[in-house]
Formats: structure tokens, sequence, C-alpha cells
């Protein structure tokens, strides 16, 4: 019998994880098609679901498996506590476990990993669109923003253990009416034997159209994403026309959050806590500006050229040498024992405005970066986030963060600090304005506004002022940036 | 008085007397959708088995009730720590001579106290014959955790309670104090006419709950303090005298004021079982079906009932913990003991005075704490080279932070 891909595609979709063709069906995540000869087991972490009821961690009681053992779905993992409730976690897929992430008597925190499973089920439509990716882009390229699909991933993998696991706290209850929605889809896909895979199948869900009534036109009859888009234009080209698009407009939309949003809600409301308090003040861009035409006058190509942001990092970095208490992290854990940390490397997050929404990217060391070097790193990180190619490492170890708002507009803005950072820096967009020199002659000046925030817990004002002015005196004056640079 | 009530009819049966359930009845019982159980037996393993059976056997989308009252006993949650929460040397049937700081306890002491580490979560709760107990299972798709405590606070009400309502960690209490003047809404289970933002006096608790949580079922059981005779003897139960020398993971009780609410028990279980009717089976009346010790026949009930009765369970279900001697200023040796899963997995004497220090011997890693029967004979087997005078002080000390277990294997 000669193994034409249809032949084992067919087989992919039919066969179970007992058979002996073991086919997994492969990750959107990280494959453009499938690979119907190579087998493909996935090792994903199953995630802690929300349990509710604001709690954020449990006691992990009992492990029912060990690393090795073979689960089914719905096989029970573990049992934690969280005060009045003790809780069995069971498996959402059929797998085998390989890692176990706490020990018994271990504090289990919600929305982090609990254990490992090598995935060996046929992860099935509905899954492997919670799995694989929200927009199903199957043609933003195999690589997608593996950082935002990181926690695309993370929110997609929690809702699937929280649909499949114990639902019961009030918040719960509403999304177990979305998971009687969504195991339908899930029985019904065996059925089709029609080729469309996982994200086309997510798009046809959302135009609510049928794969069978699409024509495909991809090799084997494959129905892709134009095929469908194409059969809904066909279909709404008459209702379309008698649609009130006007009183459309007027109605409210519900939305849930997207998974940036998801994630800024849960950071900004954790600094909810932290006192902010906002010092402003304006710098003289003039020098920095010249020595900026000087230099890019003789830069070769595009690449090389420098913007002003490169400046302010090293000068805020310099800086922070003599004020290490504004790159410090708070650890409020024991709210009786806080514990400040002085961080030997200047890290900085810098706010970048990307298509999905705010990400913040980590320039890792600052300090030992010449200026140069910190706007090669700068660009590179905005190229990777336009184009979704940011990695979780990319995010991780900020010790302070600069918002650079002037790339839009803004004058003074009051950033907010990120825990458990202690300050952040917002610059403004620079403008002309009219100023007195020495002579008290009229001059114009260039004026950049930095508003430094910072948690008052910790830094009280003149700190903060005594860094800013630092900063201040850094810009207006490069010259005295190089004299103190190692 | 309770000789008479019904519910503690077959409490005296013996063996050859009780009744014989047939496997057909269990299968028919565990599918119907709306089933309400009043256990017969007073003993706490067996009710905490049943309820525990119903949970893991009845269909997944019935709803059912749970009435049983247990005989003085004091259940400890899921992961508790029993020599934290409870003052072991009560227990036993002829506890050591009350000490000179409690001597209201001399005299009014319970006799024999069983105590039942449950399967789910939550505190440490003291039963007894004037409390009630109430469990309701349901699917976990439909669950909330005040569903049920709101549905025991309108059988309250029904019963001219009106000062019960359900605060914000799901218990039931009494509101103490004057009747405010702002009108309330009859329907709102979490307020009354006599809450207040800064009441003068604490409201009453008289319902603690508990809750275990599988893929498709939850449990909510609770219990209701209607006329307990012991108040004022259970902080003693419930305060053990090694709390300041444990440092230990695990769930804490939160200990609140209690309070009897003044019904008799079968008055409450007849709201209850009414407004469980209503809620679950439009007000038809749902036949109370009487369950008892027969159930031990069944095989997942009895191993359910040993595994709660073994001492195993019991005490080896602890979380880790630490023992120190370090709070107590008038000893002059340290004492510290580590100890995992009920057995001491480490130790080590120091002496505050010089730098002489035994560790623990090799073979008494592993010794189970509630074996121990005395720490006089255990504590020299343990370290070697200790002088015998400190050794006798810190067995003393040891004796009232870790009290001996009184029992041996088997107790029903």
């Amino acid at each position: 019998m000669s193994f034409s891909p249809n032949t084992l595609l067919r087989a992919l979709r039919t066969s179970k994880a007992s058979s002996r063709t073991r086919v997994s069906f492969p990750q959107p995540l990280f494959y453009r098609q499938l690979h119907a000869s190579s087998r493909l087991d996935v090792v994903k972490p199953f995630l802690l679901a929300d349990i509710g009821e604001g709690i954020t961690e449990c006691q992990l009681i009992q492990w029912f498996v060990q690393p090795g053992a073979r689960v089914e779905q719905f096989d029970k993992l573990c049992e934690v506590q969280s005060d009045k409730a003790s809780v069995e976690i069971t498996s959402p897929f059929d797998g085998v476990i390989k890692k176990l992430h706490y020990e018994p008597d271990d504090m289990a925190i919600t929305g982090k990993p609990l254990v490992d499973i090598d995935i060996q089920s046929e992860i099935s439509g509905a899954d492997a669109e919670k799995l694989g990716g929200v927009d199903g882009n199957e043609d933003a390229g195999a690589e997608k923003d593996q950082a935002e699909e990181s926690v695309r991933h993370d929110e997609k993998l929690a809702e699937v253990a929280s649909e499949v696991d114990v639902a019961y706290s009030e918040a719960m209850t509403k999304g177990s009416q979305g998971q009687a929605r969504q195991h339908r889809p899930r029985q019904g896909r065996e059925d089709k034997g029609s080729l469309a895979t996982p994200a086309v199948r997510h798009l046809l869900k959302e135009t609510h159209v049928d794969v069978a009534d699409v024509q495909g036109t991809g090799r084997d009859g494959r129905v892709l994403k134009e095929d469908v888009h194409r059969h809904v234009s066909e279909q709404t080209q008459q209702p379309v026309a008698h649609q009130p698009s006007r009183a459309a407009t007027r109605q409210d939309k519900n939305a849930p959050l997207t998974p940036v949003q998801t994630q800024m809600f849960k950071t900004m409301t954790r600094s909810l806590d932290i006192p902010h308090f906002l010092y402003t003040c304006a710098a003289d861009m003039g020098a920095i500006t010249a020595l900026r035409k000087r230099l890019n006058a003789s830069a070769t190509s595009g690449e090389q050229k420098l913007t002003h942001l490169p400046f302010i990092l090293k000068a805020v970095s310099l800086a922070l040498q003599h004020h290490p208490l504004l790159n410090s992290s708070l650890d409020t854990k024991d709210p009786k024992k806080p514990e400040i940390t002085y961080r030997g490397a200047h890290n900085f997050g810098v706010a970048i405005d990307a298509p999905s929404g705010l990400l913040v990217p980590v320039v890792h060391s600052v300090q030992d970066l010449s200026i140069v070097e910190i706007a090669t790193q700068l660009r590179q990180l905005s190229d990777k986030a336009r184009n979704s190619k940011l990695a979780p490492t990319d995010f991780s170890g900020a010790t302070f963060t600069i918002s650079n708002i002037g790339s839009v507009g803004g004058g003074v803005v009051a950033p907010v600090i990120t825990a458990p950072q202690v300050a952040i820096l917002g610059v403004g967009r620079s403008k002309l304005v009219p100023a007195f020199d020495e002579n008290e002659e009229l001059v114009k000046k260039e004026e950049l506004v930095l508003s430094w925030s910072a948690d008052h817990r910790i830094v009280d004002g003149a700190e903060c002022a005594r860094c800013a002015e630092r900063v201040r005196a850094f810009l207006e004056e490069p010259g005295r940036m190089m004299v103190e640079m190692r | 008085m309770i000789t008479w009530n019904r519910a503690y009819r077959g409490a005296h049966l013996s063996l050859s007397q009780r009744r014989w359930l047939s496997k057909l009845t269990l299968e028919r019982l565990a599918t119907r959708p709306v089933q309400s159980y009043i256990s017969t037996s007073n003993n706490p393993y067996l009710n905490l088995s049943l309820e525990h059976y119903l949970l893991q056997k009845s269909s997944p989308e019935s709803t059912i009730l749970l009435l049983y009252v247990n005989r003085p006993s004091i259940i400890i949650g899921r992961n508790q720590n029993p020599w934290l929460e409870v003052n072991l040397s009560l227990l036993s049937p002829a506890p050591r001579a009350a000490t000179n700081s409690e001597p209201e306890l001399a005299g009014s002491f319970l006799g024999a106290v069983d105590l039942v580490r449950r399967r789910s979560g939550g505190g440490t709760v003291f039963h007894d014959e004037g409390n009630v107990n109430w469990t309701v299972i349901c699917s976990s798709k439909t669950f909330t955790r005040d569903k049920h405590a709101e549905m025991v606070t309108r059988a309250l009400r029904s019963l001219g309670v009106e000062r019960a309502r359900v605060n914000e960690r799901h218990d039931i209490v009494l509101d103490q104090g004057e009747r405010g003047g702002d009108v309330v809404d009859g329907a709102d289970m979490h307020v009354t006419p006599f809450t207040r933002q800064n009441a003068a006096s604490r409201p009453l608790k008289v319902s603690g709950s508990a809750y275990k949580l599988t893929r498709q079922r939850a449990l909510h059981h609770g219990t209701c303090l209607l006329s307990s005779p012991n108040l004022n003897v259970i902080p003693h139960y419930l305060h053990s005298p090694s709390k300041p020398f444990m440092s230990a993971r695990g769930v804490e009780s939160v200990s609140s004021p209690v309070g009897n609410i003044l019904l008799e028990n079968e008055e409450f279980m007849g709201a209850v079982q009414k407004q469980f009717a209503v809620m679950y089976s439009e007000s038809r009346a749902t036949e109370l079906q009487e369950v008892g010790l027969e159930w031990l026949e069944n095989e997942t009930v009895g191993k359910g009932y040993d595994e709660l009765n073994s001492l195993d369970w019991t005490y080896l279900q602890t979380p880790q913990f630490n023992v120190s001697n370090a709070a107590d200023a008038l000893a002059s040796t340290d004492v510290q003991f580590t100890v995992r899963n009920g057995t001491i997995t480490a130790g080590v004497l120091r002496s505050r005075n010089n730098s002489a220090f035994s560790q623990l011997g090799e073979d008494s890693v592993g010794t189970r704490l509630h074996e121990i029967a005395a720490w006089s004979t255990a504590l020299p087997r343990m370290f070697t080279g200790v002088d015998r005078a400190e050794c006798d002080k810190l067995a003393t000390w040891l004796e009232s932070v870790l009290p001996p277990s009184h029992k041996t294997a088997g107790h029903s």
C-alpha cells in the first residue's frame, strides 16, 4: 500500500493515541504545514487553572501521578488545597507526564506550570485553536511572535484547563456556558474528514461557515483561508446591501480582553499598591541634537543613525551609578518585612508601541554598553516587536523602565511603575520653545520633558529629584557623560 | 432529648441486627436526580465515608442532600496539623489531670473524643449531638460557594432565626446587637436587620463550611450549632499548647466566637430538607432515605471507612512542620524536630549553656510521631550521649507539646 500523503493525512485524522501509527496532531504554533511523515510529540506545560475566589496560590497535597506515568484525559493528576476547598485537578489530555513542578506541601501558583505533559492525543481542532493562537495566522510565518504566543498560549491553556476541569466559582459559571458552546465543535470535528488546518477551522467557526460548503482550492482540495473569505463575501453580497450600518455602530459591543490587554491588566492591577509620585523636569536637548546631526551626517547607512533615546538610556544608567536606590527591586511578599534588593545590572525595559499593543522588551546591562550598542539593541528589539518575534527572555529581568511616548506626542506624562521595580521614566516629545539665555536674550530652545515616577514607599522626592537633575545635566552637556564613562 | 430522636434508632444495633442493603438499592439510589439522605448513625467515620461514597458514585447531574449528627469528635481539615490544631492530651478517655491553669476543665471533660481527618479542606471543628451537619453534593458546573449556605440560611430564617446571614467567608453567622433602622431586602441572605458596619460585637459564627471539588462534582458541607452543651469546653480542645513552638505549612484554622442557635435538631433538619426540595425538585417532597451502619457492607464505603479510621490517614497526612523549644525561655537545652508526613525526619539537641549537641540517631529517622508512647523512654533512644536529667526535662516538655496518642489500632 503506497503511503500517499492523502492516506497518511487521513490516518492522522482518524488515529487515536493508542494506535500503532501514533501520530500527533502538530501544533500550528511551530509548523506551517502538516508534516505527515514526522512524529511530533509535543511536551507542553499544563498550567494550574485559576480556581476563582481571587486565590493566587494553593498548597499541593498529593500527587496521583509520577513522571513517566501515562495519563488519559480526565485522569486525576493531583489534589490541591486552598483555604476551605480541596480540589482534584484532572488532566485535559492523553499523554505522558514528563515533569512535576512542585513537591507535596509546596504552594502552587495559579497560572504557572503544574506539570509538563507530553501530549499524545490527537488534539482536536478546538484544543489546537486554544493552544495554537487566536487569529490563526498561518500566513504570518512559521515562527510567530513567541512571547505573545506564549502569553496567548498560557491564557489558552489556562482556559482549556478551566473548561475541562473543575469550574466552580461564580466567574467560572459564565465560563461554563462557553464550555458548552466549545464542546460541540470538538465533537463535530471527527466526522468531517475535510481537510482544513485548525487555523482555517477557527476562521470557519468565527464566520459561521460550514466547512463542507466551502470549495477548497489548496492541495488535495484543502480549504484555505482565501477560500473561506471568498465564500463569505459571496454569501454576504445581498444581505450587506440592506444592513443599516449606522444602527450597528451605535450598539455596544462586548469584547474580551486581548492577551496583551490581559497581561497589562494583571500587571497594572499589581501596580495599584504602589504610591507613585511624579517629578518632571525639562532638559535642553540642543547639545544632543547637534551631536546627533554631526554623527549622523557621517553615518554610512540609515541603520547607523542615532536617535536621542540611546543617549537618554546611557545618561540614566550613568546617573543610576550615583543613585542605585532607583534601580532596586522591592519585595513585598511579606508585608511586615519588605526587602529592597539593589540590582547590580541596569536592565532597562523600553516600552514599545507594537501592532498588538504595549510591549516592554528589555535591554540588558546598559551599564556595559556603549551608546552605539544601545542604539543597535533598540533597533533590533523594535524590529522584532514589529514582526512579532520577541522571545520571553526579551521581557524578563527589567530593573528600570523607560517609556518613550514622544514618538507619538506628549509633554508631561505620569507613567505607572511595574512591580517589583521602584521607578520609571517617561520621555515626552521634544519641542521648540522660546527661552532666555544667559544674556537675557530670547532664544530658541529644544525642550524635552522628562517625567519620573517613583515608589514613595522607598524613594523620597529629593533622591528622585537629584537623579533626575543629574540626567538632565548629562543631556544638556554630553561631555559630562563622556568623563563618567568606563 | 436525644435518645428518642428518630435519627438514632439504629445507633445501638449490633452487627447481626443491621439491615441488609441490597446492591440494587444502592444503584437505584445513586441515579435519581434529587436525593435526600439522613444518617441513623452518629459514628463520624461512617458519616464521612458515606458522604465520600455519595460524592464518588452519584450520577454527575444529580443533587444530593445528606444530614447527620456525630458523637463528640474533632474533625480536622484534609491538610491540617493535628498537633497544632487540637489539644491532643484532652482526647484520651482518662486525660492527664487538668493543670492548674485550667481548673474549669476538671470534671467536665467529655470522655473519649474521636479525632477524624476529613477529605475536604478548611479548618478544625468540634462536633457533638447539639450540632447538625449538612452536606450538599451537586454538579461542579452549577456550583458556587454561597449557593447552599444561602439555602441553609433560608431554612433558619423560615424557623424564625432572623439574625442569620451568610458572611464573606461563606460561613453562617448571627448578627448581634440592636435592630437597625434601615429596611432590608428579605430575600438577601447576606444582610439582616441587625447588620451594621461597625457592630459593637462581632457576629457569632454558627456554621462553618468546607468544600471538596472534583472534575464533575462539588461537595459542600457545613456544621450548624443548634444546642451544643459544650460551648465553653470546646475552646480548650481546639487550643493546642504547642502553637508557639511549631512552624508549619498547611491551612490554619481561623477561629471565631461561636454561639448556639437554640433550635431542635429535628426542626432544623426538616427546614433544610424543605428548602432543598424547593430548590431542586419543585417542592415535591423528596423521600428522605435513611442510611446507616448497614452501608458498611458496601465495599467502597467500607474501604473509605477503614481509611478514615486508620491512624496513618489521621496523622501521616500532615504537611511538613518543625517543632522547637526556642520560644521556651526556661529550657536549658534546645530541641528541634522536623516532621514530614507525620514521621520525624531530622532532630537535634543543642545545649544552651555549652557547645554540646546531639543529632537524631539514624535508626530513629522515620519514627512515627503518633506511635511514640512516652517521651521519657523514646528520647534517650533517639539521642545518644545526652545527660539523663536534661533528657527528662525535655521529655516532660515534649509530653505537653507533642502528647503521645492514647489510641492504638482500631477504634470505632
